[in-house]
């Protein structure tokens, strides 16, 4: 099995080489061969060449008769062979094939294709494209022409997200839909990790519910990073309330639908394409040297040195001679690693560096569509094998889907519709890589060496536990069928009825496996899970989700056109698990129950939650020019007791497109869109994260697993069983309702060559569920959670795109920006204290110090202390001294405290910061040039300010086991001109003192700026020319090269990424790296 | 056309079937209980009292010497550093948090709100003594959060049913009854235990039994008679001059009266327990070691801090058991390998008479010299003797029963694993190196009550109610001081005493600044001295008002200057690694002191270097400024809270008390 595993693996990457190898070549070569590169792919295809040529000529007109300038004019299947209209619409071109054809385009404008069949004069009339006035975005429960929406509504086609290195879809959309906001993960950027988001900034703040957004697949609820990139059509991102409120309680936060392709009519097309990425690890921090980390280390000791001068010189000569003795014994025969400090160690090791490396990924998909007018068929199957950067302990993931979907025409009025999709994904690492791997291996010393004098790895290097301890796997399946009727019992009455069902199956394996590290004398000794176990966890959940709505579409004459739909929806998701440990596994290579002996740990449980709306829409139009929307959905939820489970939800919308009133009638080539729109609505959130919030519950554990936890006072030897009071619920508790005001405004200018869209909202969460009023400690249990939150997201949207064509290079530019910021309106908390949010507070408010510097002497400091007459800085620490922070005194007490902690009294703190990102931005340029096309993609966030505490960014955080040196914690205060690295009094850290949290106070020197702009993704391919891929049957091949994550710019500390703020299970910046990714591959289409 | 209207009717009927379906969007949980059908049974009541002890003990995982360094900060016992408690000012008044909380009083109550019903009914299903012995568990349970805060804050609510979420009801809940309504509470609590506890619990000493209710019942008591004894008169007992409370809450007190009250009830309480000890108690053979290399038991006194199963010794009336593979601790890491960041003072150290009976510093004492740690403890009461590392000792056996030997006191090691004082706790160490090695292998037992305790507690009782030793009393003098090792004749050491000299190292020889007399403040040395490394002193110190006299106060530790130790730290080259520098020195200047002082070795970041000193406030805990506020009439105005913070303490976080 092995075997095969690693001829497969060779394999790819010698595929992966080959064309790595052509890339290279012709980078090589400068100019590109082509026919050398076709010559090579293709080497079966038989040239065949043309015969007679001769000039073609004419003139290129318009529908009105107007002379069309700039329209390109090119030999169809041979890009580099053309030419531009002039002035007068005029163009001549020679050396064209008499059997080819000439491709006529222009932008706004039906691109034709005419035979020159011997014609040396082609005149041809050009007609406006009305694909772009038609172009039709999905929204809920049907599509609708672009130009008439009034909702706020972001579209994503295929192509914005094809041929990225990416992992899911959820990567794919980040800086490209504005208004969504993604943050990385718990588990940073390991490869179990996925990117969460947000439509328009945080929707809830409310504890126990969570305002994510509805993400629906073909039209029923789905995981977004279940879903093989390649098999989307478009992505519709619903963004108002009046663009969302048709899915009701489920959709506050907006919703993502996803469409899938389908088969098209036609011939049977096969597409092939793969990608091979070498990844490395983006943004690590670098870790201080062996000698650098030993002074830091005896300078943030409080009490005396850690490192003797003779250690020092220990260091100093194993950092010159890497043969020099680097570990000692101890009394019992282990090599000494942390306690006795005359016989630490004396390696030189980045751990971070040792344990993340580079890696290897490929994806590899295929698809086969095509169908007659009755029956049409895709069918796509995908392959991605992710390689994780774990150096030692492989981690990796595999993603299997296949997907088919047929659809057929049963009679004139029913049309029938069958999609399955199977989605399976395998993750398998090291059972040791969790959070405290991360956690240790970032404060791991640098003077452990990787490995003992005798040449085994150090027992502390985790290398053992990553690579013997056990494995965690995970199995994800997921088996989603739809099936749809479309029933068109009259012309345009159309009535839908879509049964969907999924079922998902994750199957969890961990185990752990005794570790041993050797001791001086070779012999090995237990290091790590001396008792080893196993666990398995089963988990199966059922969603069926019915949707039957129907539509009729009425024009009245005169242009008005109304449209009414109704509908009715419903869910029910149930689920089940079962966890079960047991210890002492007597096979290493079988870690499974049925072998493992002892304590046998078991939970299993059920759970289900179930929706059902009905819903209404009416569309009213007057010929394109006003615009009217009005929804309707009465919602209920099991989560919700009887007498409050039903809701209605409405909301309206209304546009103006003015390009289409008479006065405007003779500028539309200037300007064809000028649409105003507005919206209002209101929806309730049923998405709590507990299914049951009205029931009290009793917790009582018997057994240690899965979450449950058996107590700790041991009875018998055994641990008992433990019962414990549940959580108190308010008899107040009800919905929380998300409303939302949207003004937008939509352009297209210069016959299309400019596209705008403008979108200013307002979002009230209202009665979000959060802390009553803080009561008294006298009630000896977490206060119950009621509504008493409001808050309100405000922000906009900007999309400004550009596109044209010079000559044969046509390009592209879009860039879009977004804001939001959210401010609580209300909040149980008249004190304003603040350890928690109060009215007025805006999300992510920082509350700090101001710092005035850092005292370069005992004499400054204590001028500074005798400024502060009525306490100094004695309410924030004692011994204050040279190297120390000096604190302004904002409220001019004498005294630098904290007041009482509230707003009001905040004594000497401020806000002085905003962690909320702010104006994200995507900048997307793309060009195609005679074959070659080029992306270039620019993502960031313009405004953000960021207070990271703990280890990482202070060094010398909580003594010397919680405490790490990291290069730019280097440069702290120094007022000894005899210290080794010399005096630093204009030093950017305080002096060290990990004990001493006194200088570690949120304050304005310590801000980061976490503003940044992030080269993406840049892509450059090379479709090779049809003319000599169409004699091997291949319609398209492209060959292309990408790369991920190149470049960032930002004054953020070097400890953190932009991208990884705040995450971390054991302590900021604890977590597993981003990467950078530079991928090739290729696409056939046959 | 048929065919299509058919397939449509079946669709539509099917989903009309789901929404005609009226309960579809009933889902009650499925695999949780409620409140209504739990306390059902004795199994119920045992998994719920389990879940609530929260007794003072060796915690699961647990890193450093835990119960053994309880005591670190008080004059038996120095730490790595001092606590904030020794410098006014310092100790600031949190936020939020700390002891006024009551979550494990809820926890109670809400038992009692659901199972006395039901057992009164006679509806919980199971074996009744075991049922009535787990409601007096939880009786014991909450008398035993009651009397942290009766220690940390004095008055104090007395709640006695789970609350509900309600505003006025919490707050006029929240009102402080004077301390004494408290302690008369948890005596009322203790009662009810002691009258459904059984002798013999499930499980063993594991659980609460009938006796530790007595002895727990006692130590209140003791706690509570001597408070009121000795800080009479002060703004921290009711009634007292500056006390916060309201006057009204105390028009039937009577301080001399509760005084005999709570003295009646520890004698009582302590005698059935002391009854049951005094000839129990476990044998001390006074052995150097405890234990032979193949951990055979070699002082049964020494190895009953250290067992991993103490069901067998009398004396133990509750112990924490912790086994591989359930939950274990790390304890042994450091008592088995080094200083554990800790060590005993010079003042406890010489509070240990001779084995004659005679203190040190009497002529005929015999008492060798303080140059070595060896000749310091030669001849002495075998209880500082057997629970000190002594130069030569074993740490610990290897698995070929050699021994790794403490050739030094490691007063130079980083300061978690350093000697602090040069006097090396041995107590509670084991001699197994699995558990001092391996991290997770700790398995010895944590004592949780200790019957010799009633004994002391009646002794000291019993004197401070009549002013003389009764007969009960001197049988267990007699008992504690013959298990000790040292002359039974407990009035040869009194007659010895010299208070002055004894007041430099027992700040117990005190009370409210002035010494007491020999009797007493020998009951008092004899408690200092069977409890070390128990965590019993600061609480001691406290209710003895032992605090007002500590100004400057230097701890010290082993004798380092003039003696061999001066040279006996150098490192491979035979170079001394000795410094004395207040920047960044090991050692105390043996200007300041022959003796080790290990706050006076460093100046910088150090706040004790000057001494220790303490203000009355310190000896109550301040209330957290967020509960003025969430009592307070007016959110932004503390003063209008239904709660007095104690004597001495701001209101507001971050200040000091003055």
């Amino acid at each position: 099995m092995i075997l095969s595993y690693f001829c497969i693996y060779y394999l790819h990457i010698e595929i992966g080489y080959l064309i790595f190898t052509i890339l290279l070549r012709m980078k090589r070569k400068k100019l590109f061969n082509l026919k050398g590169l076709f010559t090579l792919v293709m080497s079966v295809c038989v040239l065949a060449v043309s015969a007679q040529n001769i000039t073609v000529s004419g003139t290129v007109t318009d529908e009105t008769g107007m002379t069309v300038i700039g329209a390109t004019v090119v030999v169809a299947g041979n890009a580099s062979h053309g030419t531009l209209t002039d002035i007068d619409g005029n163009y001549s071109l020679s050396n064209v094939p008499s059997d080819a054809s000439l491709q006529f385009s222009y932008v706004g404008m039906v691109t034709q294709v005419i035979s020159v069949k011997g014609q040396s004069t082609i005149n041809l009339v050009m007609a406006t494209d009305a694909k772009l006035l038609d172009e039709v975005v999905v929204v809920g429960f049907g599509t609708q022409k672009k130009v008439n929406v009034t909702g706020s509504v972001s579209a994503v086609s295929a192509k914005d997200i094809a041929a990225r290195p990416i992992n899911n879809v959820t990567e794919a959309l980040q800086g490209v839909v504005p208004g969504m906001n993604f943050s990385t993960g718990s588990g940073g950027g390991a490869l179990n990790s996925n990117k969460a988001f947000n439509i328009r900034g945080t929707g809830t703040i409310g504890a126990g519910s969570n305002a994510t957004p509805l993400v629906l697949i073909d039209g029923m609820e789905g995981d977004i990073n279940m879903i093989n990139p390649q098999d989307i059509e478009n992505i519709s991102v619903l963004k108002d309330a009046a663009a969302s409120s048709i899915y009701g309680s489920r959709a506050p936060a907006g919703v993502i639908l996803i469409t899938t392709k389908s088969g098209k009519e036609g011939k049977n097309v096969v597409n092939y394409n793969n990608n091979f990425r070498f990844i490395s690890p983006l943004n690590m921090p670098k870790m201080a040297d062996s000698y650098n980390f030993a002074l830091y280390f005896n300078d943030a000791q409080p009490d005396g040195n850690m490192f003797s001068d003779a250690k020092l010189e220990q260091i100093k000569a194993y950092q010159k001679d890497n043969s020099a003795q680097s570990m000692w014994p101890t009394s019992s025969n282990k090599w000494e690693v942390w306690d006795n400090l005359e016989l630490l160690p004396v390696g030189n090791t980045d751990w971070l560096k040792t344990h993340f490396g580079n890696s290897f990924t490929q994806e590899h998909s295929i698809s086969l569509n095509g169908g007659t007018e009755k029956l049409q068929y895709f069918i796509s199957g995908n392959y991605l094998n992710q390689g994780g950067l774990l150096n030692y302990g492989d981690d990796n993931k595999q993603r299997y889907s296949l997907n088919a979907k047929i659809n057929s025409k049963l009679s004139e009025k029913v049309k029938i519709g069958y999609n399955a999709r199977f989605v399976r994904s395998d993750y398998d690492a090291p059972s040791y890589m969790d959070g405290l791997f991360y956690h240790n291996v970032t404060r791991y010393w640098p003077i452990i060496p990787v490995t003992d004098p005798n040449g085994f790895y150090t027992g502390d290097s985790k290398i053992y536990q990553l690579t013997d301890g056990g494995r965690y796997t995970s199995q994800q399946d997921q088996l989603t069928q739809q099936l749809s009727f479309l029933v068109t019992p009259i012309e345009d009455w159309n009535i839908n009825v879509e049964l969907n069902y999924r079922t998902g199956n994750n199957f969890n394996h961990t185990d752990w496996l005794t570790t041993y590290a050797y001791d001086v004398n070779k012999n090995p000794y237990v290091y790590d899970n001396a008792t080893s176990g196993v666990s398995e966890y089963a988990y199966k959940s059922n969603f069926f989700n019915t949707n039957i709505f129907t539509d009729y579409t009425s024009e009245f004459g005169d242009g008005h056109t109304l449209k009414g739909m109704v509908g009715f929806q419903s869910e029910l998701y149930n689920d089940r698990s079962i966890n079960a440990s047991k210890n002492i596994v007597q096979s290493i290579n079988h870690p499974t129950l049925n072998t493992a002996e002892t304590n046998p740990q078991n939970t299993g449980g059920y759970g289900h939650w179930s929706t059902m709306g009905f819903f209404g829409r009416v569309n009213y139009d007057y010929v394109g020019k006003y615009l009217a929307e009005v929804n309707l959905r009465y919602d209920g939820t099991s989560r919700f007791l009887q007498d409050q489970r039903w809701n209605l939800f409405p909301s309206f919308s209304l546009g103006w497109n003015i390009a289409r009133e008479e006065f405007f009638e003779d500028y539309t080539d200037v300007l064809s869109n000028f649409k105003l729109r507005a919206s209002w609505g209101e929806l309730g959130n049923q998405n709590t994260d507990n299914w049951y919030p009205f029931y009290r519950t009793i917790r009582y554990n018997k057994n240690n697993w899965g979450g449950y936890y058996l107590g700790e006072w041991l009875l018998g030897g055994k641990r008992p069983n433990i019962a414990t009071e549940g959580s108190l619920v308010s008899a107040l508790l009800t919905w929380e309702r998300i409303r939302t005001t949207n003004v937008g405004l939509d352009i297209t200018m210069l016959n299309g060559r400019l596209n705008g869209s403008f979108d200013w909202f307002r979002r009230q969460s209202l009665d979000m569920v959060g802390p009553a009023p803080e009561l008294p400690a006298t009630l000896g249990i977490g206060v119950p959670r009621v509504n008493n939150l409001n808050m309100e997201s405000s922000g906009f949207e900007l999309v400004l795109s550009w596109r044209d064509v010079i000559e044969d290079f046509n390009y592209g530019v879009t860039f879009n920006l977004a804001d939001s910021k959210q401010k609580i309106t209300k909040y149980p908390n008249p004190a304003k204290n603040l350890g928690d949010y109060y009215d007025g507070a805006y999300l992510g408010d920082i509350w700090g110090y101001t710092t005035i510097d850092i005292a370069k002497t005992d004499e400054e400091m204590n001028n500074h202390l005798a400024s502060l007459p009525n306490g100094g800085q004695s309410a924030l620490g004692s011994n204050w001294m040279t190297g120390d922070i000096m604190f302004a005194d904002i409220d001019g007490n004498g005294a630098i405290d904290g007041g009482e902690g509230t707003a009001n009294k905040p004594g000497d703190r401020s806000i002085i910061g905003n962690s909320t990102p702010r104006y994200n931005f995507g900048l997307n340029l793309d060009g195609s040039w005679k074959g070659f096309d080029l992306k270039i993609f620019v993502q960031g966030v313009m405004k953000r300010d960021y207070m990271a505490g703990g280890m990482m960014f202070w060094g010398g955080d909580g003594g010397k086991w919680q405490s790490m040196v990291y290069e730019p914690h280097m440069d702290y205060f120094r007022n000894d001109a005899n210290h080794p690295l010399g005096e630093n009094l204009n030093a950017y850290y305080p002096r060290p003192n990990w004990n001493d949290g006194k200088n570690r106070r949120t304050q304005t020197k310590y801000l980061q700026n976490a503003a940044y702009a992030r080269l993406k993704n840049v892509t450059l391919g090379y479709t090779l020319p049809a003319e000599f891929t169409q004699n091997c049957s291949v319609s398209n091949l492209r060959v292309f090269i990408s790369g991920e994550n190149l470049g960032t710019i930002t004054k953020l500390s070097k400890m953190f990424d932009p991208e990884v703020l705040g995450v971390g299970g054991w302590g900021e910046g604890k977590t597993y790296p981003l990467s950078q990714t530079i991928s090739v591959g290729l696409s056939v289409t046959l | 056309m048929k065919k299509i209207n058919i397939l449509t009717a079946l669709l539509a009927i099917l989903s009309i079937g789901l929404v005609s379906c009226s309960d579809f969007l009933d889902r009650e949980p499925l695999d949780q209980l409620t409140p209504g059908g739990f306390f059902a049974s004795e199994g119920d009541l045992a998994a719920y009292s389990i879940n609530s002890y929260a007794f003072a003990s060796i915690q699961p995982g647990q890193y450093g010497i835990s119960t053994f360094g309880y005591d670190n900060g008080t004059d038996n016992q120095a730490g790595p550093s001092g606590s904030n408690i020794w410098v006014p000012g310092e100790k600031k008044v949190a936020a939020s948090g700390g002891a006024w909380n009551f979550s494990s009083i809820r926890q109670a109550n809400y038992f009692f709100d659901n199972v006395l019903p039901k057992y009164e009914a006679g509806t919980i299903v199971g074996n009744q003594s075991n049922i009535k012995h787990y409601i007096g568990e939880m009786y014991v349970i909450r008398a035993y959060a009651y009397f942290d805060k009766l220690q940390n804050l004095g008055d104090f609510p007395i709640i006695t049913t789970a609350l509900a979420d309600q505003e006025q009801v919490l707050i006029d809940a929240s009102k402080r009854e004077p301390r004494n309504k408290v302690a008369r509470f948890i005596l009322d609590d203790l009662q009810k235990a002691t009258e459904m506890l059984k002798d013999e619990p499930p499980f063993g000493k594991n659980r609460i039994s009938k006796d530790v209710a007595h002895l727990f019942r006692a130590r209140v008591a003791l706690y509570e008679a001597t408070w009121e004894k000795y800080h009479k008169g002060t703004a921290l007992v009711p009634g007292g001059e500056g006390w916060p409370g309201n006057a009204e809450d105390i028009k039937d007190f009577n301080i001399d009266n509760e005084i005999q009250h709570f003295l009646t009830e520890a004698m009582k309480d302590a005698k059935i327990v002391g009854d049951k000890m005094v000839n129990n108690l476990t044998a001390n053979t006074a052995t150097r070691e405890g234990m032979d290399s193949n951990f055979n038991t070699l002082n049964p006194y020494y190895v009953m801090f250290a067992d991993v199963n103490m069901e067998k010794y009398p004396e133990v009336l509750m112990w924490r058991q912790f086994v591989d593979g359930q939950t274990t601790h790390n304890v042994q890491m450091e008592l088995e390998r080094n200083g554990g960041s800790s060590g005993w003072t010079k003042g406890l150290v010489e509070s240990f008479v001779m084995s004659n009976g005679l203190p040190i510093y009497d002529p005929a004492s015999g008492y060798k010299s303080d140059v070595g740690v060896n000749n310091t403890l030669d001849g002495r009461d075998s209880r500082i003797v057997i629970f000190t590392k002594k130069d030569g000792d074993v740490n610990y056996y290897y698995a070929d029963g050699s021994a790794n030997i403490y050739t030094k006191p490691l007063i130079l090691n980083s300061s978690d694993t350093r000697a602090i004082t040069g006097y090396t706790i041995k107590k509670g160490k084991h001699y197994d190196p699995e558990q001092g090695e391996i991290h997770h292998k700790g398995t010895t037992g944590s004592i949780v009550f200790r019957g010799v305790e009633a004994m002391l507690t009646y002794m000291e009782a019993s004197y401070e109610k009549n002013n003389t030793i009764d007969a009960t009393a001197d049988s267990y003098w007699r008992a504690i001081r013959r298990r000790a090792n040292i002359n039974e004749d407990y009035n040869r050491t009194i007659n010895a005493t010299i208070m002055a000299n004894e007041a430099k190292g027992d700040w117990g020889a005190y009370s409210h600044g002035e010494l007491v007399d020999k009797t007493l403040y020998n009951i008092r040395r004899e408690r200092r001295n069977e409890l070390i490394g128990e965590g019993m002193r600061w609480a001691d110190l406290k209710r003895w008002r032992a605090l007002d006299q500590v100004k400057n106060y230097h701890i010290e530790g082993f004798r380092f200057w003039n003696t061999p130790y001066e040279t006996a730290y150098v490192d491979a080259n035979g170079k001394s690694l000795i410094k004395v520098d207040p920047a960044d020195g090991n050692v105390s200047p043996e200007s300041v002191s022959e003796y080790l002082r290990p706050y006076q070795i460093v100046s910088i970041n150090n706040s004790f270097y000057n001494g220790f000193n303490f203000i009355e406030a310190h000896y109550l805990e301040p209330i957290a400024q967020s509960n003025f506020r969430q009592t307070s009439t007016d959110k932004s105005d503390l003063t209008k809270s239904i709660i007095y913070q104690n004597p001495g303490w701001p209101l507001v976080a971050g200040q000091g008390a003055k």
